[in-house]
């Protein structure tokens, strides 16, 4: 501290000390804190606020419904007045979403059945009183829920509930995304690794240009664009298709194209094209402090290629591999995009898909959260199982 | 393992560049010999070594170690060891991994490894050394090590490229000795690359002096410096005294030739005809000063020389004299006797003896002396 005063000064020293403070707030305390504070307080979906909630919803789905049955016959009541009668009604707003699936929601919205004037008066009459009833309910209900919330509230524990009322099919999903995302940092390395060492070891600096522009330039578009030109290429009816088509080997038209999308395979894919980078360039970096009479001293001593890698290059390199493994294991454990795009919903979930909808589709977020930790803490103990295999400090990462 | 001969048949290199960096060359280096190639910086050394260990193929001629062609064949494959400028040890292995390496690229087993390991660390004085990190051993330590390594395999031929020029000065001079002694137990044959005169005269049987790919004289350590060959030899090896001239006559190995200093006589090393320029040379140590005795030295077969004395160091057993004749600057080195008496006259008459005056066709002289 007074190091810092003597050589930046009272003022800087402060605005440094102020930005790393509100850093670590912010970026680490904060939410880390409440994610963690949520990921152990259980809210439980089975008692009587969320059962009232869900009466709520449903109640207001049903009303809205009748409204929208209502306008149509007024509309058609209205049409019928009108000279040019027997033109379609393109009057009826269109229905949302929310009634589908929804239970008990009676007749589907869609366009009112058309009636005689004296039938459509009955039921004019009949949906009034149907949605007087209705908003009786929404009060009471919004009243009791008022009540029972504020006890709720008082009743919110911690637990590890969360974490243990996840169901088997989610640890599964757990388990095989952690195994998924290793299968992609493995796949990472298999291809990194020679495209980094020869990067590393051309003696041409045109080359190492060329293959170092190559490789960052996809980079410059955005990751959505890259993972849909990715689907566009493997789609049904895309790039690859076509080729194959045009290449004889089936029939496009016959509808034999290979459905490549929605498949771990094709996940995997458009993860490692999407994450090279985090992993060629540690490993690039490494091997390019290698001194390059270690190659030649250990081919002149009769080494194999493969043993000068795994003798030599390799443990060179280890920083630099685990820096990058790391990095491709976390990124694609996490991410979203690539499996929901490429995906489909038809492959397999991955855990990130299954923390978007605990938040956004359950509106659990204790349990998005508790999820989330889940996740996280999965991916700490990897990278020090990581460090532990490649015995590097995080020193040697910070390289 | 015993050593083979190297037989480079018309070898050179041209560089992908355009560059070439040895002109085609012709050079035997026998089985068990020490063999230096000595040149300054650049001259194409490293690049003979490489082309004889094979990590560099040459553009034109081949090279046998033995009996066997080595043109195609990999650096994994041939007969050879190179002891890298830098060493290149590996500093994740243990020293006794490094030394074993070789070992381990032919698959024997641990317990083999390990044994010749320590027998090889016994040769290079290292005993106990084996489980230490390269890096935890001194400069000298780290050279015996590299030595080791390259020996582990048994090569019949052992490249050494400048391996002991980031060492200082005493430890260069004790790894010379161990060096050659090495090399007396092993009877590998040595090719030794060095800028370093001193250590090319002091361990071989045989020095190569080099010079922009070219290689300009082969012979014994004394051959090199008492009958250099080209006027490049002559300067990089110890040093000389050039005066310029034209030859005016020769006899048998009789040469004279007219300086601007008068008629000087000499050795013709070159073949030189009448009318030819010439460089004279002689070195610093062959000059004596007359002392005012002039008389007769024709008769003693000494060229005399009238010179002015700029400088005088005295260097303990050496004295040091630095004077002008005209535009050559002339070096004369002397014992001290004790009694050695520098008269501080404006001109001082030198003598040295035709026999020690070599007449060389003019050509690239030194520029680098090491
Ligand atoms: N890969 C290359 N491409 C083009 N020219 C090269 C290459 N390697 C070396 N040279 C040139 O060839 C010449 C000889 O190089 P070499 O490395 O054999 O020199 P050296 O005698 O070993 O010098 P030093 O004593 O400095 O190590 C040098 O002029 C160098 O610039
Ligand atoms: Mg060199």
């Amino acid at each position: 501290m007074h190091a810092l005063i003597k050589t930046y000064g009272r003022g800087l020293t402060v605005l440094f000390v102020a930005l790393v403070a509100a850093w670590v707030l912010l970026m680490i305390l904060v939410p880390g804190v409440r994610t963690i504070q949520r990921a152990f307080i259980y809210e439980d979906r089975a008692g009587e606020t969320a059962m009232i909630a869900i009466e709520i919803d449903r109640a207001y789905t049903e009303k809205f419904q009748l409204d929208q049955e209502a306008a149509d016959l007024h509309a058609q009541a209205e049409a019928e007045s009108a000279p040019s009668s027997g033109v379609p009604s393109f009057g009826a707003p269109s229905m949302g979403g929310p009634t589908i699936g929804v239970p008990g929601a009676g007749p589907s919205g869609g366009a009112a059945a058309r009636l005689s004037p004296a039938d459509r008066d009955a039921r004019l009459a009949e949906i009034a009183a149907k949605v007087a009833t209705l908003e009786g309910r929404i009060a009471d209900l919004e009243a009791r829920e008022d009540t029972s919330s504020g006890e709720a509230g008082m009743k919110e524990r911690y637990s590890f509930e969360n974490f243990t009322t996840m169901s088997m099919v989610h640890v599964r999903i757990f388990v095989l995304t952690l195994f998924y995302a290793l299968c992609v940092t493995v796949l990472s390395f298999l291809i990194c690794y020679p495209v980094a060492f020869v990067a590393a070891t051309t003696r041409s600096k045109g080359k190492l240009t060329v293959m170092l522009l190559l490789l960052v330039i996809p980079y410059a578009i955005n990751e959505l664009l890259r993972i849909f030109s990715w689907v566009m290429i493997l789609e049904k009816n895309g790039i690859l298709n076509s080729l194959f088509d045009a290449l004889g080997f089936i029939d496009l038209e016959a509808g034999e194209g290979i459905r490549f999308v929605a498949s771990n395979g094709a996940v995997f894919l458009v993860m490692v094209y999407a994450y090279v980078l985090f992993m060629v360039f540690p490993i690039y970096n490494t091997i390019d402090t290698l001194d390059p009479n270690q190659l030649e001293a250990a081919r002149d001593l009769g080494a194999s290629s493969w043993r000068i890698h795994t003798r030599v290059v390799i443990p060179h390199a280890k920083p630099g591999i685990a820096v990058g493994a790391i990095m491709t294991f976390m990124l694609s454990a996490g991410s979203i995009a690539a499996p929901e795009i490429v995906g489909r919903g038809l492959h397999p979930d991955w855990f990130s898909q299954l923390i978007y909808r605990r938040f956004f589709e359950a509106d659990s977020w204790n349990q998005g959260s508790a999820y989330s930790l889940a996740l996280l803490v999965a991916c700490v103990i990897f990278i020090f199982a990581t460090m532990r295999i490649f015995k590097v400090g995080i020193r040697d990462i910070a390289k | 393992m015993a050593g083979q001969d190297v037989v480079l048949q018309n070898v050179s290199m041209v560089y992908p560049n355009g560059f070439t960096a040895v002109h085609p060359t012709d050079l035997t280096i026998k089985a068990g010999e020490f063999f230096s190639i000595l040149g300054p910086s650049g001259c194409g050394k490293t690049t003979i070594l490489r082309m004889i260990s094979g990590f560099l193929e040459p553009s034109s001629g081949t090279i046998s170690i033995g009996d066997t062609v080595m043109n195609g064949i990999g650096p994994n494959k041939r007969p050879t060891a190179l002891i890298f400028q830098n060493l290149a040890l590996f500093p994740l292995m243990s020293v006794w991994e490094n030394i074993a390496f070789g070992l381990e690229a032919r698959g024997e087993s641990k317990a083999k490894r390990r044994k010749r390991a320590e027998e090889l660390l016994d040769l290079v004085a290292l005993t106990g050394q084996g489980e230490k990190k390269p890096t935890e051993l001194s400069g000298g330590q780290r050279q015996r090590v590299a030595i080791a390594r390259a020996l582990a395999v048994e090569p019949s031929v052992l490249l050494l490229d400048e391996p002991l020029s980031a060492l200082d000065l005493k430890l260069r001079q004790h790894m010379r000795a161990e060096l050659k002694a090495i090399q007396r137990k092993t009877n590998v044959t040595f090719i030794y690359i060095t800028h370093d005169q001193g250590e090319a005269l002091a361990m071989s049987d045989r020095v190569a002096v080099m010079n922009e790919g070219r290689i300009e004289q082969v012979s014994s350590a004394e051959g090199i410096y008492n009958r250099p060959e080209t006027a490049f030899a002559a300067t990089f090896v110890g040093e000389q005294n050039v005066f310029r001239g034209r030859v005016v006559a020769t006899e048998g190995e009789g040469i004279s030739v007219e300086t601007e200093h008068g008629l000087l006589h000499g050795v013709n090393r070159n073949a030189l005809t009448p009318g030819e320029e010439a460089l004279v040379m002689v070195r610093p140590e062959q000059i004596e000063l007359m002392n005012g005795n002039a008389m007769g030295a024709a008769e003693r077969g000494l060229n005399t020389l009238s010179a002015r004395l700029e400088r005088r160091d005295l260097e303990g057993a050496l004295i040091n004299l630095y004077l002008r004749a005209g535009d050559y600057p002339v070096h004369v080195n002397m014992h001290n006797t004790g009694e050695t008496h520098v008269p501080g006259e404006q001109a001082i008459a030198l003598g040295f003896h035709w026999r020690h005056t070599v007449m060389m066709r003019p050509g690239n002289l030194a520029k680098e002396r090491a």
